[in-house]
This record gives C-alpha cells, sequence and structure tokens, in this order.
C-alpha cells in the first residue's frame, strides 16, 4: 500500500477546475513553444538550402557575409582547386533573385533561382534527381512546393514569366523559404541560367559562366578535410574564402551564426517566450494557491494532528509537478499542429526536435517549481491554532 | 457564584493513577510589548485517564487558548504543563508536532478532504504512524465502530453532516490517542446526531481508557461529562461534576450566567 495520494485526488476533484488548469499549462505551454519555434524557425530556415547541398568543402567570395550578399568569384577558382590532392569533384551553382509572375494574379513576387549543371550532384533529392531530362530542355525550372502562397500554383505544368520571359515549371521539389530566397525557390540548369540573366537589361548585373556564386567541392574519401581546406586557404588566391561545409567553424555554422548576431530575432523572440514563461508561473501560481486557499482548514487540520511543514511543502510541489506534465501533453500537442499550420503558410522550416520538446519541458516544470515554491509559502504559514475556535 | 473553586487534584478518579494532563501555574499572554495580554491566570488542573471533561465558560474566558496549549498547538512559556508525561512548556515547534501525533482533534468543523473518500480521509491520519500495510483495515474497523462501514469509500459530499462528523472522529481515534481534544464537536449538528456524537464518544472512552477534554455551550451534551471545568476571563471559576454544576447553574438563581453560556 502507498500513501494516499492527496495531490493528484485533490487537483482531479473538481474536473471542471481540473480542465481549466490544465488548459491554463497548456497555453503557457504554447506561448513558449510558439515564440521558440518562430525564433528556431527562423534560424534553422536560414541553413536548410545550405545543408542540403552536396558537398564537404565551400569556396565563396570573400564579401559573400552571408546568403544575401549577391558576390559572385571566378569559377577558374574551381579548376585550381580540382587540382588539389583530395578534390574529387568541383561544381558551381549560381545564384540569382528573379520576378516571378504569379499565373492567376498577373502580379509579381521575387524568388531565388538555383541553378547548377544537372549532371553535377549538387542536390540529391530525388524529385531533382528524377527530372535531370527536363530540367536539361530550354526555359524549363523546377518550382519549390514550399514557395509561398503568393507565387501562385506551385505544380509541374504552370508556364509563366520569370525575369519577362517564359518559362515553363516541369517538377516539384521541396526545400523551403528564407530570408534569402524571397518568396520561394527554382532550380534550373546552369544553360537555362545563361538564357534568363546573360542579359536582362542596363540595369540588371550580367551573369556569365566566369563568375559562380557558390563553390562545392567534394572529396575523396578518406582525406581530411581540415588538412585539405588549410591546403586550399594557402593555395588559392585571396579573393575567395574556403570552408569546411559542416562543424563550429563552417559555412553552415556560419550563416546560422550571422543572422543569430546581426539580427533582433533572437532577443524579441526569447522576450517573447519569458513573457509566456512568466504568465504560465502566474496561472500555476493561482491555481495552486486556489487550491490551498480553499483547503486551508483541511491542511491546517493535517498540521494539527500531526503532519509537518515538509509534507505539505511536498503536497503543493507534487501538485505543480502533476500540472507541469499534464499541461505540458496537451500544449505539446496543439503546438505541434501549429507547427505544421505555420510551415505550411510560411514556408519556414519548424522543427520539433527531441531537444527542444525536453528544453520547453524543464521549462514548464521549473516554471510550475516557481509557482509551487510560491504558494507553499501559504500553506507553512497556516497555524493549526486557527482551527480551533473557527 | 457560590461554586468553590476546587483545588486541582481531587476531582475524578484517585490521586494514584498517573495524569493525562496536569498543568501548574500556567499562565498565557498574548501580543507583545504594549499590547501583550494575559489571556490565562494561573491556571492548576489534573485530567485522569477514562475521564470524559466538558469546558465551558463565556465567549473570550480562554477555552480555547488552553485547549490549543494542551494540544501542543502553540508553545506555552511560563507554569508547568504536562501532556502524556511530556513538559510542553519550552518546546520547539519540531518536538510539538511530534506530541501532537499522540492526540485525537476534533473540530467544530469536521475539515475533511472533499477529495477523498471516508476511509481516505481517516488513512491520512494512520499513515502517520508510518502504517501503510494495515492503514485500509484499521480505517474500515474504525468506521465500522462509528457506525458508519457502509459508507467507508463515499465522499464527504455523500455524507450527512452527523455522517461527517462521525468520520472527523474516526480520523481522531483510528490511532487510539491517550488524550482526544473536541471543540464544539455538535455545534453544527442537529439534536439527534450531536447526542449520537458525544454517546459514541462517551463510549470510545470508557473503553480504551482515554481522556477527553471537550469544549462545548451546547447543554445538551453536558450529562456525558465526568467534570466540568468552567472557565471565566482566564480564571478556573469552578471544577465539578455535571450535578453539582446543573445545581449551581439553575435557572432560578443564575439567570445571568445561563444568559452568557
Amino acid at each position: 500500500m502507498r500513501r494516499t495520494p492527496l495531490a493528484l485526488l485533490n487537483l482531479i476533484h473538481d474536473r471542471k477546475k481540473f480542465l481549466t488548469s490544465m488548459a491554463g499549462v497548456a497555453f503557457a505551454v504554447l506561448l513558449m513553444f510558439l515564440f521558440t519555434g518562430f525564433k528556431n524557425a527562423l534560424y534553422d530556415s536560414q541553413t536548410q538550402l545550405l545543408s542540403r547541398l552536396n558537398g564537404d568543402i565551400v569556396i565563396i567570395n570573400r564579401l559573400k557575409e552571408n546568403m544575401f550578399v549577391p558576390r559572385a568569384f571566378a569559377r577558374r577558382r574551381l579548376y585550381q582547386a580540382q587540382a588539389f590532392d583530395g578534390v574529387e569533384g568541383a561544381y558551381a551553382i549560381y545564384i540569382s533573385d528573379a520576378r516571378w509572375k504569379n499565373p492567376d494574379t498577373r502580379k509579381t513576387r521575387p524568388v531565388r533561382v538555383i541553378a547548377y549543371n544537372p549532371s553535377d550532384p549538387v542536390l540529391p533529392m530525388a524529385e531533382v534527381l528524377a527530372r535531370q531530362q527536363e530540367l536539361r530542355l530550354p526555359n524549363t525550372a523546377m518550382i519549390d512546393e514550399r514557395s509561398r502562397a503568393e507565387v501562385g500554383p506551385r505544380e509541374t505544368g504552370v508556364i509563366t514569366e520569370l525575369a519577362d520571359r517564359e518559362i515553363r515549371v516541369v517538377g516539384t521539389f521541396s526545400l523551403g523559404t528564407d530570408f534569402a530566397s524571397g518568396n520561394g525557390n527554382l532550380i534550373m540548369s546552369d544553360q537555362n541560367f545563361l538564357r534568363f540573366f546573360a542579359n536582362r537589361g542596363p540595369e540588371e548585373e550580367e551573369r556569365s559562366f566566369a563568375t559562380a556564386d557558390i563553390g562545392l567541392l567534394r572529396i575523396t574519401p578518406g582525406t581530411n578535410i581540415d588538412t585539405l581546406v588549410q591546403a586550399l586557404r594557402d593555395g588559392l588566391p585571396q579573393d575567395v574564402l574556403v570552408l569546411p561545409m559542416n562543424g563550429p567553424e563552417g559555412f553552415i555554422a556560419r550563416e546560422r551564426t550571422y543572422w543569430e548576431e546581426n539580427t533582433n530575432i533572437g532577443f524579441v523572440f526569447s522576450l517573447l517566450t519569458t513573457m509566456g514563461f512568466v504568465v504560465g508561473i502566474i496561472l500555476v501560481y493561482q491555481i495552486l494557491y486556489t487550491d490551498v486557499a480553499d483547503h486551508w482548514s483541511e491542511y491546517a487540520t493535517l498540521k494539527a494532528i500531526g503532519y509537518d511543514n515538509a509534507y505539505l511543502f511536498g503536497v503543493v510541489i507534487q501538485e505543480a509537478v502533476i500540472l507541469s506534465v499534464l499541461g505540458f501533453i496537451p500544449g505539446l500537442l496543439i503546438s505541434a499542429l501549429f507547427y505544421n499550420l505555420g510551415a505550411a503558410v510560411t514556408g519556414l522550416l519548424f522543427q520539433l526536435t527531441l531537444r527542444r520538446v525536453v528544453n520547453i519541458y524543464m521549462m514548464t516544470f521549473i516554471m510550475c517549481l516557481i509557482s509551487g515554491a510560491i504558494a507553499v509559502r501559504k500553506v507553512q504559514r497556516t497555524d493549526p491554532a486557527e482551527v480551533f475556535g473557527l | 457564584m457560590t461554586a468553590p473553586r476546587s483545588s486541582s487534584t481531587t476531582s475524578g478518579l484517585p490521586p494514584a493513577a498517573e495524569a493525562s494532563i496536569q498543568v501548574r501555574h500556567l499562565n498565557y499572554f498574548f501580543g507583545r510589548g504594549d499590547l501583550r495580554k494575559q489571556v490565562l491566570y494561573d491556571i492548576s488542573l489534573d485530567l485522569h485517564p477514562g475521564q470524559i471533561v466538558i469546558m465551558t465558560g463565556p465567549s473570550g474566558s480562554g477555552k480555547t487558548t488552553l485547549l490549543t496549549l494542551i494540544g501542543a498547538l502553540r508553545s506555552a512559556t511560563d507554569g508547568s504543563l504536562r501532556v502524556l508525561g511530556q513538559e510542553l512548556v519550552g518546546l520547539g515547534n519540531r518536538q510539538l508536532v511530534e506530541i501532537r501525533r499522540n492526540i485525537g482533534f476534533i473540530f467544530q468543523a469536521h475539515n475533511l478532504f472533499e477529495s477523498l473518500t471516508a476511509a481516505q480521509n481517516v488513512e491520512m491520519a494512520v499513515e502517520l504512524t508510518g502504517n501503510f500495510r494495515g492503514k485500509r483495515q484499521q480505517a474500515v474497523d474504525i468506521l465500522s465502530q462509528v457506525g458508519l462501514a457502509e459508507r467507508a469509500d463515499y465522499k464527504p459530499a455523500a455524507l450527512s453532516g452527523g455522517q461527517k462528523q462521525r468520520v472527523a472522529i474516526a480520523r481522531a481515534l483510528v490511532n487510539q490517542p491517550q488524550l482526544i481534544l473536541a471543540d464544539e464537536p455538535t455545534a453544527a449538528l442537529d439534536k439527534q446526531s450531536g447526542r449520537d456524537v458525544v454517546t459514541l464518544m462517551q463510549h470510545l472512552a470508557k473503553e480504551k481508557g482515554c481522556t477527553i477534554l471537550m469544549v462545548t455551550h451546547d447543554n445538551r451534551i453536558l450529562d456525558v461529562a465526568d467534570r466540568i471545568i468552567n472557565l471565566v476571563d482566564g480564571r478556573l471559576e469552578s471544577d465539578e461534576s455535571p450535578q453539582q454544576f446543573a445545581d449551581s447553574h439553575a435557572p432560578k438563581s443564575l439567570d445571568q450566567k445561563m444568559f452568557i453560556l
């Protein structure tokens, strides 16, 4: 036999009140999930294209501080890099923004065009690999089905205009938007890229195969990336930057760090998350305090018959922990729903990783603990002598 | 006011038996500094096992204060107060909690947890003894002694006022305390339920040989007492048998006092 589970029974005794309490905690959990979700989505989305690129080492213009900066580098550098021991392949990626006409509304929206030689394994996504032949046809492209709704229907067969030139959509892929992508992404062959961007008019930059935006290097298995990166840095002219793809000093980490350090996203959403946390503390405190106040004479009686403060402290803290668990579960489920919704509407990457779930649960737990610690003072001050002569 | 102020050791059982409660020259004050106010003056009193003692007196006379001091719910500082062989004066909070575990408390309100069944409410008291294995059996046993065997798994909301008070009594009795302190246990009950409750207490006191100290204004139940103590303005006014009490408080001679009661 166990101890009578007083905390649990007190909490669930009044069903209606219990559901309201749970909803309160769930709401605080939802707030925290949403705000950290938006923050992470904005950060994660910046690197979703980069982390799909199939390369071990990246070469970019030294001035390309982030993906937003349209600085290209001389494609010669890629051929030079190819001469180094351990470099298996070097691929050029061309990136440009262009106006895309929504075929339904006839309004133009900027989108990002990613171009490369379809024979190069740059973006090894199954949908893309399956459309290699179609991409080689003139004036064709594939569209990101997670582009924002403003670009119109994101499906195969759409014929519209890109940079005032007719384009046919021959397939879709799934990537998602970020700060640099505008309203969505297109993938096309390098040949088509030339057709669209070689001669766009006097105000626009003329693109050619002489420059590339990102250079991808594949290395032969067994090569040490760090030594190769060092060798490339020493061997190549100083106008390019050589970075490993992954790792703390890598290209992906650098992009994420840029947005973390140069925008207010982190501050704003951390502030909002903290507010969700505080709202949670107040809500849970209210719930626990009401329980203590409603059962004041019963708790005082327990003290009178010989229960000590530690026991009552335990009861209130148990209530707090039970609330944190029971409120967290619905909060998590609703948040998952909102994450899907948010991803569908914005094209941003909303990831609900185990670590983030654990983090938010820890915050919920601490939130309930703080509330419990404040509410418990009421019980501890209870003077059992006052139960007499009421 | 003809009642003599009786000496503290005489009434009730022979003096040889060890007293459950032994009070000597107890003074008690509320507040401190300029606001310090004395509420109990030089109380000396012995209560013996098997006795039912009723404490009466006008409100503000210090009855409840004396009850809470004996119940180790307040710490006494002046004089001597021995409860169940243990001196309470000068004890710390932690030790007072220990003492309280050996005392059964019955309050005016039943103070049962609405979320727990009758049996669970009683089990809360059993758990204090660390007996987790037999707690259910003990609770059911005591509930059947107070006539609530059938209602063991009912929550308080499904019980009548008298039944709830009987559950509270079961909770006070379940650990077989040597001392039971009751504060107006019948005040919230109708005549019949009130009578049932005190008869039950009387019966249990005789059977288990415990001391019962009860504060009450309820004239209907004075007859169960072995002794009646009257407290006025913090002083022990009289200590007599129910018969003496009834005589001295006969309406003819003491109209005014009846109003106060």
